[in-house]
């Protein structure tokens, strides 16, 4: 099999699957970087999202008569869009609540946040699973997005198409807010030195409420977009988190480009020995972490940070 | 958590009352609820954790993929029964010997990884000792496990018993435990156990003492993982079975769990606490309800923030206000800020 | 028990001229505990649910008639976390706690084996209501452990047999890289190939899968005719949803093995591709059928699920038949009820299948009707999800490989247990 029919469009698709993976690590890099707490209730907090998105879509309003009816009278992709607006801000007064409790660990061993998220992701999980019950859901996706397309001779997924170009510009826009706000530059001053942040007068406990809420609705907008794709259940949010970890060492902790160079690399690894070495495919991410940390001891664009001390 | 130096008993005032409740267990366990399965169950994993806990409370070292050792060690023992069919000595002899070999190999690649970069290589490396029992079907069964690996007669020397019964199988890991427990009291206040709270406090400084930081790290970091082995030998000899699940990150996470509830960052006897705490915490709940899970998450969480150091750190609080010499924490020193 | 046991003779002593007499009477009138043992957290959790409902039910009908052999049935439920080392400990709880006289229910393998092993240590009698991996009636199988649901060689049978004249010879398999996938591709593999088939690839999925877009582009790069599918749990899940995404549900055919009523009602029905097969469907056109539904409606009023499928019939029909077995025996004596279980026969009309499913005594797996169906597209009811293609007896599909591989142990080898 030649190149253009043969290895292309593994390659486009692991490129594809790539920035899946960076959207979901987006929001668990942030607060890893600002904060320096290792998120454990990422994957729940992604799960999250997409139920609440779910809720959203289709919900049961009855109760509410003719304006329950006019809201279902909405055509989907105006509930979608409604949807990927709430159900984020959702998940971050979750977050909000969640970053409230952290608190009370700043200053003290890493492991002690590290495991309240444990214990959040537990609980979430469980909340999810006596509020929407067990059984696997479907959240409905716009007709726009639906189906498929023919290129050549091979069947592509629409939605696929969107869910990378929408990874992308999620991307592209957490990074024009970081880089090119006065509100982006706090957070990356936070992130260096906290106490330059309070010397300019800032308060720092509400930018650390915002970025934790921040990351939070990121898992949520994630946990929407990969719904279609892996299928929703309460025990969805494992799948993320684990992947998120890797990409986030990978590419180095705190270093935004790192998660991204570090999710493109996974899908590119997943997607190539998926089509060449199917049954590797899973540990191809795992073997692909060691050999980069054993070249390179902090990630691909890895700094010091505190978490190593 | 320093440990004194200078001459410490053998065996110590707490040691004895854990003892005399350890193998009293029997006696008393149906009078209050329990049965003897689950005695054995936690006999083991306090085997595992105080093993671990010389990493995560001693050394400061968190691994979160600490249940590939656990797992390798349940295999091994399980492998060692079908296919060689060893007596029980020669089992967990094995398991022991494979779970420090991999624990060995491992700490090769992390020994020089510190905080979140050590965490997260536990991590990958967990998970592909995982993947790999799950992968390699024809050695471990893959995820149907590895079946009836059938009790054998225990020789002691002269005579030999039947591990058949609970009870009996019961007094012979509580046996191990007590063994256990003696020989990490020994370790911890040898010079080795000097060295590695050392680098907990301070792995700089360690290194300008002139402690060789990396060989301690590795060395650590192997002898937990032989703890861990033998635990999972003995696990595979009471479940007469051995699986996967208790190699993936959430049953490693359950450990670190277990540690730091019981706290073991302030005691010797964290761990201890921890596991019963848990194992009971999660029978009790799973029997009256099916979300038992965000119970204990939310009993986790509140731990977590009032009572960081666990059970053990609120038991030393109080005993301190209360005037008591009596402070559980063998070495109730004051924790060094990092 | 004891202690009740005590207080009662104390009770009773003044009274009864013949106090040995009292206490035979309340021996026989103690309730009789059983254990289920279904999942209730983790990937199976919500067919769990289900199986319990089967169980409850049949439980509830017993008691709705004065118990089995005069006794009342109460039961005790612990979550089995869908974990092989929760399984063992619950067992040994429920025979050492609770003194449970039969333990039933598992949708994982991996808990069934676990808690086998203990239930035939005990000698106490198992029921393995729903998980359908032939090693659970094949290597893996006891003389207490009675397996009730189709097995992957079953299926992969009746589904081989009838696909190969309609859909032609090139296959592809996706087997799910774990034993389960394993044994079940194998089958299919020399079923295809005896029947003039050409297994042209082969392509193993690791377990845990959630992305199968390079496996679904090769498979095009492939071209196969059929695409025989051994992916089970929520790796079938993903998959589902990204076939039906990309419409490729109906470029290929597709044989999928088995699909769980729990695990697909409430999808749309796009979701549902290929054939696959079902031990019983709540629309079967057999006279009783109908009033099974409706005493599930009327016991669950409130479940989302409306009818009852699959999972929740074989957790009936396990429980049931036990009973039935205990009364039979007129004693709860595990070998006396074993030896009843092993020649258990129930006649089509009253299985509300189409055939007399009765247990094979060498493997204790049941032989029942094996249906083969497909997405029901033409209808507009939500809960009509499937249309019967074809169906199998029990004879043309039975797992023949398992009778060499089951060794049962002897009963001198079990303990007598006699709750």
């Amino acid at each position: 099999m030649d190149f253009i029919s043969g290895l292309l469009p593994h390659i486009l698709n692991g490129l594809a699957l790539g920035l899946l993976f960076a959207l979901i690590a987006l929001g668990f890099t942030l607060i890893v970087s600002v904060m320096e707490v290792i998120n454990l209730a990422h994957g729940s907090l992604f799960a999250l999202g997409a139920y609440v998105a779910l809720l959203v879509i289709s919900p049961d309003l009855s109760a509410l008569g003719p304006l329950g009816e006019a809201y279902a009278a909405l055509p989907l992709g105006a509930r979608y869009a409604i949807a990927l607006v709430i159900a984020p801000l959702a998940v971050a007064v979750v977050g909000f609540g969640l970053e409230v409790c952290l608190r009370r660990t700043y200053g003290k061993k890493k492991e002690y946040g590290l495991l309240l998220t444990f214990g959040a992701a537990l609980v979430i999980e469980e909340a999810i699973r006596l509020t929407w019950g067990p059984a696997e859901q479907v959240l409905p996706t716009p007709e726009a997005v639906t189906g498929a397309f023919l290129a050549g001779d091979m069947i592509y997924s629409k939605y696929r198409v969107f869910a990378a170009v929408f990874g992308l510009c999620a991307i592209g826009l957490v990074w024009l807010f970081l880089d090119k706000t006065p509100y982006g530059a706090i957070i990356k001053a936070g992130a260096h030195d906290s106490e330059m942040v309070r010397a300019l007068g800032i308060n720092l406990s509400r930018l650390q409420l915002l970025v934790f809420g921040f990351g939070a609705a990121l898992a949520g907008i994630a946990g929407i977009i990969l719904a279609p794709i892996w299928g929703l259940r309460p025990h969805v949010g494992v799948d993320a988190v684990i992947p998120a970890f890797l990409i986030i060492v990978l590419g180095g902790i705190g270093s935004f480009w790192g998660a991204v160079a570090g999710g493109l690399l996974v899908g590119l690894a997943v997607g190539i020995t998926g089509a060449y070495a199917t049954d590797w495919s899973i540990l191809s991410m795992y073997l692909l972490l060691i050999l980069v940390l054993s070249v390179r001891a902090r990630g691909l664009f890895g700094k010091k940070t505190v978490l190593e001390t | 958590m320093l440990t004194a130096r200078g001459k410490v008993p053998l065996v110590t005032r707490q040691m004895l009352v854990f003892f005399a409740l350890l193998f009293s267990y029997p006696l008393w366990a149906s009078a209050v609820g329990l049965y003897d399965y689950i005695g054995v169950e936690i006999a083991i994993w306090i085997i595992y954790a105080l093993g671990y806990n010389l990493l995560l409370g001693y050394t400061g070292l968190p691994s979160f993929g600490h249940g590939a050792f656990l797992g390798i060690g349940a295999y091994a023992y399980g492998l060692s029964q079908l296919d060689l069919s060893g007596g029980v000595w020669i089992g967990l002899l094995l398991a022991v010997c494979a779970a420090t070999a991999a624990a060995g190999l491992v700490a090769c690649f992390l020994s020089h990884r510190r905080g979140i970069y050590f965490a997260l290589m536990t991590i990958a490396f967990g998970q592909i000792f995982w993947f790999v029992a799950i992968k390699w079907h024809g050695v471990t069964g893959g995820e149907d496990g590895l079946l009836n690996v059938l009790r054998p007669e225990l020789g002691l020397g002269v005579a030999s018993i039947s591990l058949k019964s609970n009870t009996t199988l019961y007094y012979f890991a509580a046996a191990l435990l007590a063994v256990i427990v003696v020989i990490l009291w020994r370790v911890l206040h040898s010079p080795f156990g000097a060295a590695i709270q050392a680098i907990r406090m301070n792995e700089t400084r360690a290194r300008f003492l002139g402690y060789r930081v990396w060989l301690i790290k590795w060395s650590v970091f192997t002898l937990s993982g032989a703890f861990a082995g033998l635990a999972g030998g003995l696990f595979c000899l009471t479940q007469e079975s051995a699986y996967p699940d208790v190699m993936s990150l959430h049953a490693s996470g359950f450990v670190v769990m277990m540690t730091l509830i019981g706290g073991g960052f302030v005691s010797f006897w964290g761990p201890v606490v921890g596991v019963i705490v848990f194992f009971l915490a999660r029978d009790l709940l799973g029997s009256v309800t099916e979300a038992w899970l965000l119970w204990y998450g939310l009993l986790f969480m509140a731990v977590m923030l009032f009572e960081p150091e666990g059970v053990a750190g609120a038991w030393g609080r109080i005993a301190a206000r209360l005037g008591s010499q009596k402070v559980a924490a063998p070495a109730a020193g004051k924790e060094a800020s990092t | 028990m004891k202690q009740r046991l005590t207080r009662l003779l104390l009770a009773a002593a003044p009274l009864a001229l013949a106090a040995g007499l009292a206490a035979e009477a309340f021996a026989e009138n103690k309730p009789l505990v059983i254990g289920l043992t279904s999942d209730a957290s983790g990937q199976y959790a919500n067919s769990g649910a289900s199986d319990r409902r089967g169980m409850l039910m049949a439980i509830e009908e017993f008691n709705a008639k004065g118990g089995v052999l005069g006794r009342r049935i109460e039961t005790v439920h612990i979550d089995t976390e869908t974990t092989p080392a929760t399984g063992s400990r619950v067992a040994e709880r429920m025979i050492s706690q609770h003194k449970v006289g039969f333990l039933i229910g598992a949708v994982s393998s991996g808990v069934a084996n676990a808690i086998s092993q203990v239930a035939q240590k005990h000698g106490v009698i198992y029921l393995n209501t729903n998980s359908s991996s032939p090693t659970e009636s094949g290597k893996n199988c006891h003389r207490v452990k009675f397996v009730w649901d189709g097995n992957g060689t079953n299926f992969a049978q009746s589904a081989v047999k009838s696909a190969i004249g309609t859909y032609g010879k090139d296959w592809l398999l996706l087997t799910n890289d774990y034993v389960w996938g394993h044994n079940t591709s194998a089958t299919t593999r020399k079923l295809a190939e005896a029947n003039g088939a050409t297994i042209v690839e082969e392509i193993l999925v690791p377990q845990g899968t959630r992305d199968f877009s390079s496996i679904l582009l090769k498979t095009q790069q492939i071209g196969p005719k059929v695409i025989a599918a051994a992916v089970g749990g929520d790796d079938q899940k993903a998959m589902r949803t990204q076939v039906a995404d990309l419409g490729m549900g109906a470029k290929y055919a597709w044989i999928n093995n088995q699909q769980d009523w729990p695990d697909v009602y409430g999808l749309p029905k796009e979701n549902l591709f290929g054939v696959f097969g079902t031990t019983w469907y709540y629309k079967l056109d057999l006279p009783g059928v109908d009033d099974f539904v409706k005493r599930y409606q009327a016991l669950y009023p409130d479940t989302k699920m409306r009818v009852p499928g699959n999972v929740f019939f074989n957790g009936y029909w396990a429980t049931r038949s036990l009973l039935e077995a205990v009364e039979k025996a007129g004693t709860t004596n595990n070998h006396a009820v074993i030896k009843r279980l092993e020649q258990l026969r129930i006649p089509a009309e009253v299985r509300l299948q189409h055939d007399d499913a009765y247990m094979n005594p060498k493997t204790h797996q049941m032989q029942q009707t094996v249906y083969l169906a497909t997405a029901n597209l033409e209808s507009d009811d939500p809960d009509h999800l499937f249309k019967i293609v074809s169906r199998s007896a029990p004879d043309t599909i039975a797992d023949r490989a398992a009778e060499e591989t089951c060794k049962l142990e002897s009963f001198e080898d079990t303990p007598v247990y006699q709750p």
